[in-house]
């Protein structure tokens, strides 16, 4: 099957250039990019860690649409065409500069706030399996990146949150253990927070774990209107 | 160019996404003719020369585009709404379709009226 | 230069809970966290099952001291276990106080579940997303302290030691391919196992020992490295793990015939019977032919369908995406086709029950490090919370000998020797670095495999030598700074090749069968000649051994029957 990749490095500028790269059944984007890397071209720079959806490591644009590397199975397609994530600068090859989303994510807070937890006698604190519901899928995101890649708010405006840390303050604002709300609404609500979201919807829908961050930032916004 | 971030094709929801910057522009654009073609009814001359182009069976094409750029515009913008609203994302895949239907079928009525009157 | 009291290198659960306890005591020294991918990518997300922890009414301290010292096959320090599980129940309250989201029972409290070789349901869980949660929950709390400093993608390359102490460390800058050094009055290792030596493991891509064999070159001992766990379901082809929490939960193992053949194996404790007796039962049933074929090779059924759709979906949601996913099997449906998996790293540096490593001011902790609870055979859902409570532990001794350490120096010449050894000597060859890898997985996945034998590891040793030969004439084909990976890679073969000759050497020297170390030609357990841990020592050329004793407190060595 044909790979065709979009390269860069600080030498050649960016290109294109396409291997061929025998498959197997059940062979992942990923193994293909190893099998690149391990036979053809061993300078080929991704990134990657796991291979099991888990990490977060491994977000590129496969199609035109960003995906996990690790998740997505050859025999979907014909050929296919990599590229890095939009919206982030491009370091080498395929791997791009996340620095400045995982401050981003740093930004909001994304720690439980509890004054009166003891670290030297912690006590179990009870929570049901309802208000663990409430806030649980928005614990799942892995900071891939790929819901960033594709806003349009991120697009024009460097400094906005964007979705992955928004969907994580609101993680904990809905968690019944944290005391931090007012905190975290106050960074949210400013120019670069929820406010700048345009509803294009494309995170929750190219999201690989489903944890629709549109809904998130809705529902934060509705909460510093209270 | 950042701006360009906003018209870039991905998903049905970042093709409406965009459609709803586009159709913006043009209803933007529309309303200034519109505010022109106001301003021209103090002057007869002008004013006739307007509608001569304007009001005809050529241009009806124009018009029902226009009402397309409208309805859509308008319809997307509630379903907008409903999902701002914290409602409804985990279906937004059928709100998105009906939404669609919708505006298909108020854009061909609109058109409908549209083509009598010209008719007329 | 870099300048900073502690450098963390390695940002599993095991570093960024040394992290954490520093920042807790201490709001004045400088922390640096050093790993060569960004935190929440480190191995440690893949835990799945769950993390032991004694909580409630009918379980006790003795049944999980008890559980880990036979499940070790009696290698473990029995001391170091009774410090252990006493220390369990505290951390699994102290991430809950954090924000990990643990699964709950239906009144609120912290959930457990049923692991294998354990007398009592004690593994708490979140999900099957266990290590995942845990580390997010680590590394969010570490953002909200001031005097931590995260340095991600920076990959260790050697430890300054001078003057018997540790006087700092070096590392590649991978986003510039600058070397860095990092001069620090303590250092913790934890850069985890070493389980990419073989080709079908469930470890991520990044698990290449290096911490360990750096460790290991600078002369610290490497202890009980010939014991590697075998976990007995790998999902085919991929080596994903399909984890314990499967059977935990009620599935079976069926063979080709459709028996549940562990009745012959482990009448009592069938499907949870400890992972090297399940492990070699299946490999057992395979060898014989009475394993299901595939075009990936042989392999056994796990069979969940009994269990039903919702509580796959509430349990083991992971565990149906992953085979549906990876394996085009939905396990609601059909069973899951798996075999056994190089799976963990029992040995490692050797270290007190402190942490401490002979090198003052240098902790070893989490899997890179033997601090011996696991023994020869490691049970389910010990190690996460070994990461945790020896992690705590490491911080508390490395703060408190970096408050009382004379500034350190790293030598001119290390920084000089340092930097020609990265950038002009390595790579000047022909042999693909990548070949010599795969060469290796082969060896390591038939010699080294759950049945060894004397003939066999002796034709791996000699092969592993070969493929070192072959090494020093290795080429690195790109020349450019930014992200070399190729460097990268070529950096990581060589580490294995030295712990690949560790392994091999000491399995060949173990002359019984303990644990998840199986010889064919040896099959009894010894404890007249090996009731004794092995400490390999690095000498440019064949490595050199020596024997610890074990220490026994209240359980003496009996036959292990499950
Ligand atoms: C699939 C799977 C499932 C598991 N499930 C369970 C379970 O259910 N219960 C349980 O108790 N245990 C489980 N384990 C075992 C457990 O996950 C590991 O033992 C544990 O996470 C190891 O943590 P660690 O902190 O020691 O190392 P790791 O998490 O491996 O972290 C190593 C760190 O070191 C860094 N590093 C490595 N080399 C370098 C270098 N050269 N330079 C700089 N940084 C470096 C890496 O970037 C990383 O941050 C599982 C293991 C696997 C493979
Ligand atoms: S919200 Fe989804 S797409 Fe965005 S970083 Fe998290 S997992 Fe990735
Ligand atoms: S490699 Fe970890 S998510 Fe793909």
């Amino acid at each position: 099957m044909k790979f065709k990749i979009k390269r860069f490095n600080e030498k050649n500028g960016s290109y294109w250039q396409t291997f061929e790269v025998p498959v197997r059944t059940a062979m992942t984007v990923l193994d293909g990019l190893f099998y690149i890397r391990e036979n053809l071209d061993n300078s080929l720079a991704f990134r990657a860690s796991c291979r099991m959806g888990i990490c977060g490591s491994c977000a590129v644009k496969i199609n035109g649409k960003p995906r996990l590397a690790c998740e997505t199975q050859l025999s979907k397609f014909k050929e296919v065409k990599i590229e890095p994530l939009d919206n982030f600068a491009v370091i080498k090859d395929l791997v791009t500069e996340f620095e400045g989303f995982f401050a981003k994510h740093k930004k909001v807070k994304p720690y439980l706030i509890n004054p009166k937890i003891s670290y030297e006698n912690p006590v179990e604190q009870i929570q049901t399996p309802k208000q663990l519901k409430a806030y649980y899928d928005f614990t799942l995101c892995i900071k891939c990146g790929a819901c960033y890649s594709v806003c349009p708010a991120g697009a024009t405006l460097e400094s906005y949150l964007g979705p992955a840390a928004l969907a994580s303050a609101y993680r904990f604002n809905a968690d019944s253990r944290d005391h931090g709300k007012e905190e975290r609404l106050k960074i949210v609500s400013q120019p670069n927070g929820v406010w700048r979201c345009h509803s294009a919807m494309e995170c929750s829908e190219v999201c690989p774990k489903q944890i629709e961050p549109a809904k998130a930032i809705q529902l934060l916004r509705r909460a510093t209107l209270r | 160019m950042r701006i360009l971030g906003w018209f870039k094709y991905r998903s049905p929801f970042g093709m409406t996404f965009m459609f709803q910057r586009i159709t913006g522009l043009i209803l933007l654009f529309y309303l200034c003719l519109h505010l022109a073609y106001l301003t021209s009814l103090q002057e007869k001359e002008l004013y006739e020369f307007f509608t001569s182009i304007t009001v005809s069976k050529q241009f009806f094409i124009f018009d029902s585009l226009l009402i397309l750029c409208g309805v859509f515009h308008g319809l997307n913008g509630l379903r907008i709404i409903i999902h701002e609203l914290g409602f409804a994302h985990e279906h937004r895949r059928v709100v998105l379709i009906i939404t669609g239907l919708l505006a298909v079928v108020a854009w061909l009525y609109g058109s409908y009226i549209m083509f009598l009157a010209i008719g007329d | 230069m870099i300048e900073c009291d502690i450098a963390i290198v390695g940002t599993g659960l095991a570093g960024m809970r040394a992290g954490v306890e520093i920042a807790e005591k201490s709001r004045k020294v400088s922390v640096a966290l050093i790993s060569k991918t960004y935190p929440i990518r480190c191995h440690s997300v893949c835990a799945e099952g769950g993390s032991a922890a004694v909580l409630r009414e009918g379980d006790s301290f003795e049944l999980h001291e008890w559980d880990t010292v036979k499940g070790s096959d009696f290698l473990a320090d029995q001391d170091v276990v009774e410090f252990f599980v006493r220390e369990c129940p505290k951390e699994i309250i102290r991430l809950e106080n954090w924000g990990c989201p643990w699964s709950r029972t239906a009144d609120g409290k912290i959930a457990q579940r049923a692991f294998g070789g354990q007398s009592f349901p004690r593994t708490v869980f979140a999900a099957d997303r266990t290590g995942f949660h845990e580390v997010h929950t680590l590394y969010e709390r570490l953002l909200s302290y001031e005097n931590v400093e995260f340095f991600n993608e920076f990959f260790l390359t050697n430890l300054a030691i001078a003057d018997g102490r540790i006087q700092g460390i070096s590392a590649i800058d991978l986003k510039n391919g600058d070397l860095e050094f990092f001069k620090a009055k303590a250092v913790i290792l934890a850069t985890g196992g070493a389980g990419r030596l073989y080709g079908f493991t469930t470890y991520s891509h990044q698990v290449t020992g290096d911490g360990i064999a750096i460790a290991y070159r600078c002369g610290i001992p490497l202890k009980d490295m010939e014991f590697m766990q075998f976990h007995p379901t790998g999902l085919i082809p991929s080596g994903i793990l399909m984890t314990e929490a499967c059977r935990g939960e009620g599935g079976y193992l069926r063979n080709r015939l459709g028996e549940r053949f562990m009745q012959k194996y482990a009448p009592e404790k069938m499907e949870l019977a400890p992972r090297d007796v399940v492990a070699r039962a299946m490999w057992k049933e395979i060898i014989e032919g009475r394993g299901f074929e595939s075009e990936h090779g042989p392999y056994i059924a796990l069979d969940l369908t009994h269990l039903g759709e919702e509580k796959i979906e509430e349990r083991l949601p992971m565990i149906r995406e992953a085979a549906i996913k990876f394996a085009g099997v939905d396990p609601v449906e059909e069973p899951i086709p798996v075999k056994p998996v190089q799976h963990y790293t029992m040995g490692g540096i050797h270290t007190n029950m402190f942490t401490e490593t002979p090198v003052k001011g240098l902790f070893a902790v989490g899997e890179c490090a033997c601090i011996s609870i696991h023994g020869a055979n490691r049970l389910g859902s010990n190690s996460t919370v070994e990461c945790l409570v020896f992690g705590r532990v490491a911080g508390e001794r490395a703060l408190k000998f970096a408050e009382n350490a004379k500034e350190p120096e790293i030598p001119k010449n290390f920084i000089k020797e340092e930097e020609s050894r990265i950038y002009d000597k390595i790579g000047k060859g022909d042999e693909n670095p990548h070949a010599i890898k795969k060469r290796l997985n082969e060896v390591m996945d038939t010699h080294l495999w759950i049945f060894r034998t004397g003939e066999g590891l002796k034709e791996a040793l000699r092969e592993i030598r070969e493929l070192k030969r072959r090494y020093e004439r290795v080429v690195i084909s790109d020349s450019s700074r930014k992200f070399n990976v190729a460097l990268l890679s070529t950096l990581e073969v060589g580490y294995l090749l030295d712990l690949a000759e560790v392994v091999a050497m000491g399995a060949l020297l173990r002359t019984e069968s303990r644990g998840a170390h199986y010889r064919l030609d040896y099959p009894a357990r010894d404890d007249e000649h090996w009731l004794k841990h092995t400490l390999a020592y690095y000498t440019g050329k064949e490595p050199r051994f020596e024997y610890l004793p074990v220490t026994i407190t209240k359980w003496k060595p009996v036959e292990r029957k499950y």
